[in-house]
């Protein structure tokens, strides 16, 4: 027998057990008045405190009939089935005097509840805790498997399996209104961010399938060739660049759309240590190693880009189709790193400095073309609005000679190489002494010396490097004088001058001849 | 698009292209008068493209190039100005710092006569401290870890690895005096270089546990980081230890170590460009090749490198024999140790941009403490990240996987970071009206981002035995 006193109990007993309030008044069940219920697992403190056995607590029919071995599980049945015995039975009535309250122990020493400070106020309570976290699961729910060792909870869960009413956009589901409220208030994935995220990589697909519009025919090539060559061929006087009336470039160096590396090391940096280095090194090689993509970016440059707007630099179109792999990496980055619309960046004047980064990234992966440099070179210092307008037309007319500058395959090597050596992924060539003299001049040489930053061109390729050579001899001296200007040259000339220094400085470059004989040619 | 015949208008006087170019630039200061023209977001891009491009010729040493770089730069960049212009102002003070080192003489004289005041530093934090949410939602989240951890504990001792904030632990007092059981008997071991820090620390929370009749102590530890002494701790058997480190393991990755590999020192490329004429350009940039723009072969997860550090090793070592119960590690997610400049340069890029996003949106451009701010916290972690290297560099960022590597190897076990310390953090984000932010669940650990962009990580680990 339990060392428990059993509770005293009317004839409704088992409706009594049941109830969760214990009624001091048993033979009373409206109005009950209910007893104060301590917080759980805070106990009162002059509570009666037991601690039961595990095999007591986990004991069913614990009350067994001598006569028949018939088992129960509380004491007042076993008493009413001794009247079927005919032997004496006694129900002993509830004691009137206050009762002390009786707090229970969980027997397992490493539970919570083990100390008497956290003991549970219920017996049935820490019955049912007791199986819950120390015993075994017993029960199991038919539709999801999910076990219970306590077969109400099993039952009560049962009805609520499948019956789920409430799922919140991240996926997780919910039967319970409450819980699922809570959970949503704080839930990431909040639709309105979905949507933010779904307009922003709906913009994407425009950058992609920029890349994959290519109507040109390879046919244009041959002639561009053609017309190129014989034209590189002369040595042109410096003069003759400035006449150009270019748009100050950056250096090369400097000139964003030079460097891959500032794109491809953009978007790297914001996704993986390793992609940078694969696209740097192997961009390159994409870029120009296969004729048929630089025939690809040839077809496109002509057409899609200067289509005006606020940034020219934005309406570049993606020259190359670049690897597949770091298509899907710019994508990844763009979907990933584009911001919320939560900061207003419609107003590129409150532009964030991430935006930027990323915009930055994404154009700079749309130059992987060479021959965009120039363009793009325009496109960067001729940003401000007015310029806009000049400098679309100025492209147009470069478009329609596009075709001469467009250089071969043998050339786009070189401007590999240029990028290469911008990257420092692959090793330079050799330059010819004739430039690199003037390069080591140019280092030692006057402060402002744009030529020095420059990397020098490694480009001894075919026609190309004669006529670099050329230039690089023609245009020693001016560059000389021009040195001592800012590339903006706006030392006491007016500004025009500017663009032929820049032309001069540019022209002095190995790797620049061909753009010198681009800008050569207007 | 306005003009169509192309040819004429450019075979013709450039002034036509600039018109609104004044024919003597003198007039107006600048002598970039267009740059004005430049709208905040083309100016932007032009000064990122700016950047890398000059930080990669400071990576490859090329001074002169540098130097022009950094002119045109500081036409555009301002410490007062849109972010990426103050962002840029500060890596160029960082790319220049790193050139000037390699003057030795010239970065000493310019130096030597900084004075560090100690009130400024600490202001400095407590600026870090109430304009961004970072360090509140961190505190918030470490001492939830903690009142989890130490349920039904009663004795508590929390090792404080840089105590100079005292609101963390009031919090944390106040929160422990409402717990059901009562509080626990609580020590606070915290440590710092400076001894009035940890004087103003003690003073500030033994009088907040006075009010709320917590048993409490506070032992200061006058030390730095890397040289402490395990023992000084005392930490004593039968109490329940928790550790809080919040932005303080990642400078014990400053190691000596790097000069054995091939780190692109100022120094060496500046002889090369002096003795350039001596060789082509060509195997001068042959030779180089290796500087610039290598990007580390996938340094991040290799083991080499995770264990690579022996002052972290030695320090976790030292950690772990306490057995601590709880140790809740808050870093920033980033990638600030990589080997070579340009990595660190573009990771960096990325990062402070959010940073600096972050107080664009939620103070005003007129702000002396955002400017202080900006100036002497991310500028110089920037500054430490970009131009310092070997022991000297102390903002070691690292990315929250490689984090978990070097703890996993050092014995820890993780703690999954609770859903209710989670709430509350958002409660806070939202009550503090940051918008804006949002704190991600990753495996258990909790990631706080700025508009998608990872920027601090918080985790949490115990002591585990080997198996």
């Amino acid at each position: 027998m339990m060392s428990e006193e059993a509770v005293s109990v009317p004839s409704t007993n088992r409706l009594y057990v049941q109830e969760p309030n214990s009624n001091p008044n048993p033979n009373t069940t409206s109005n009950p008045v209910k007893k104060k219920r301590n917080l759980p697992g805070t106990p009162d403190p002059d509570a009666e405190v037991i601690a039961l056995s595990p095999k007591s607590l986990m004991a069913t029919n614990r009350f067994i009939c001598e006569i028949c071995n018939k088992g129960f599980q509380r004491d007042q049945n076993l008493q009413l089935h001794r009247r079927g015995h005919n032997l004496p039975w006694k129900l002993r009535q509830r004691t009137n005097k206050e009762v002390k309250k009786k707090v229970y122990v969980c027997p397992e020493k490493s539970c919570v509840h083990h100390d008497p400070s956290r003991a549970l106020g219920d017996l049935t309570g820490i019955k049912k805790h007791y199986s819950r976290k120390h015993g075994e699961k017993k029960w199991k729910c038919e539709k999801c498997s999910k076990k219970y060792a306590v077969q109400s909870d099993w039952k009560a869960h049962s009805k609520i399996c499948g019956t789920r009413e409430y799922k919140c956009d991240c996926g997780t589901l919910f039967s319970r209104k409450d819980s699922f409220i809570t959970h949503r208030a704080f839930c990431d994935a909040l639709a309105e961010e979905n949507a933010r995220f779904g307009t922003v990589s709906a913009t994407n697909p425009n950058f992609m399938n920029g890349n994959l519009n290519n109507p040109q025919t390879a046919s244009r090539i041959p002639q561009i060739s053609q017309i190129f060559q014989p034209e590189f061929a002369g040595s042109e006087p410096v003069g003759n660049l400035s006449a150009d009336g270019q748009r100050p470039r950056l250096p090369l160096w400097l000139d964003p759309a030079n460097s891959q590396l500032n794109s491809n090391a953009l978007m790297g940096a914001n996704s993986t240590g390793s992609l940078p280095a694969e696209l740097l090194q192997t961009s390159p090689m994409n870029m120009f190693g296969s004729s048929s993509h630089s025939q690809q970016w040839l077809n496109k440059f002509p057409d899609s880009s200067f289509t005006g707007g606020n940034l020219s630099m934005s309406s570049l179109p993606r020259g190359l189709k670049e690897e597949e792999e770091s298509k899907r990496n710019l994508s990844e980055t763009i979907t990933f790193l584009y911001p919320n619309s939560q900061n207003p960046q419609q107003n590129p004047a409150h532009m964030s400095a991430t935006a930027l980064l990323q915009k930055a990234a994404q154009m700079g992966s749309t130059r992987s073309n060479p021959a965009f440099n120039s363009s793009s070179a325009f496109g960067l210092m001729s940003l401000s609005s007015s310029n806009v307008s000049n400098f679309n037309s100025y492209n147009h007319h470069i478009k329609n000679d596009s075709q001469k500058f467009i250089r071969q395959p043998n050339q786009t090597e070189n401007f590999s190489e240029l990028a290469n050596t911008l990257s420092s992924s692959t090793p330079a060539t050799k330059v010819d002494d004739g430039s690199s003299s003037l390069f080591s001049n140019s280092f030692l040489g006057t402060s402002k010396n744009l030529e020095s930053l420059m990397m020098p061109s490694n480009s001894k390729q075919g026609h190309a490097s004669v006529g670099g050579l050329k230039l690089l001899a023609g245009t020693s001296n001016e560059s000389e004088h021009s040195l001592t200007r800012d590339f903006l040259g706006v030392g006491g000339d007016a500004s025009g001058s500017f663009f032929q220094q820049e032309l001069a400085k540019f022209a002095s470059m190995g790797s620049a001849m061909d753009l010198s004989q681009y800008t050569r040619h207007h | 698009m306005v003009q169509e015949e192309g040819s004429s208008s450019v075979t013709s006087s450039p002034l036509q292209f600039f018109p609104w170019m004044p024919v003597s630039p003198g007039v107006g200061g600048s002598p970039y008068p267009w740059l004005r023209e430049l709208k905040s977001e083309e100016r932007g891009l032009y000064l990122i493209h700016l950047l890398i491009a000059c930080a990669n010729q400071v990576a490859l040493g090329s001074i002169e190039n540098a130097n022009i770089g950094l002119e045109h730069i500081s036409h555009l960049a301002s410490p007062d100005g849109d972010t990426m212009q103050r962002i840029a102002a500060y890596f160029t003070e960082a790319l220049a710092d790193r050139m000037l080192k390699g003057w030795p003489g010239l970065h000493k004289a310019l130096n030597s006569t900084k004075i560090s005041s100690v009130s400024e530093e600490i202001l400095v934090k407590r600026l870090f401290f109430e304009l961004c949410p970072f360090l509140k939602l961190s505190y918030l989240i470490t001492n939830q870890a903690i009142i989890e951890a130490m349920e039904g504990e009663k004795m508590v001792h929390i090792i404080d690895l840089n105590s100079s904030e005292p609101a963390q632990w009031i919090n944390l007092l106040q929160t422990l005096s409402a717990r059901p059981e009562g509080p626990p008997h609580l020590r606070i071991t915290g440590i710092h270089e400076q001894k009035e820090v940890l004087e103003q620390m003690a003073l500030r929370l033994t009088e907040e546990a006075e009010k709320l009749d917590i048993p409490f102590q506070f032992n200061p530890v006058v030390s730095k980081l890397e040289n402490l002494d395990i023992e000084s701790l005392r930490v004593k058997t039968g109490e329940a230890l928790a550790v809080s480190s919040v932005l303080q393991l990642h400078c014990l990755l400053a190691t000596d170590e790097e000069n054995q590999r091939s780190p692109p020192s100022t120094s060496k490329n500046l002889q090369k460009v002096f003795h350039l004429n001596q060789r082509t350009l060509g195997e001068w940039l042959e030779k180089d090749s290796s500087y610039a723009c290598n990007l580390s072969p996938d340094s991040a997860l290799s083991p080499l490198s995770v264990s690579a550090s022996p002052r972290m090793g030695s320090f976790l070592t030292g950690i772990w024999g306490l057995s601590p119960k709880l140790m809740v590690v808050t870093e920033q997610e980033s990638n600030h140790n990589g080997l070579t400049l340009m990595e660190r340069v573009l990771e960096a890029l990325n990062f402070y941009a959010a940073l600096f996003d972050c107080l664009e949106s939620t103070v005003s451009r007129a702000s002396m403490e955002r400017l202080k701010l900006e100036k002497m916290l991310f500028g110089e972690e920037i500054k430490n990240i970009i131009a310092c290297e070997g022991t000297e560099r102390k903002e070691r960022h690292e990315k929250l996987e490689k984090w978990i590597l070097r703890l996993e190897l050092a014995g820890f076990g993780r703690v999954p970071l609770s859903y209710h310390g989670r709430l509350q953090a958002t409660r806070l984000l939202h009550s503090y009206a940051y918008d804006g932010y949002k704190i991600k669940d990753e495996n258990g650990c909790l990631v706080i981002c700025w508009q998608d962009r990872p920027l601090f990580s918080i985790s949490a680990w115990r002591f585990r035995r080997y198996e």
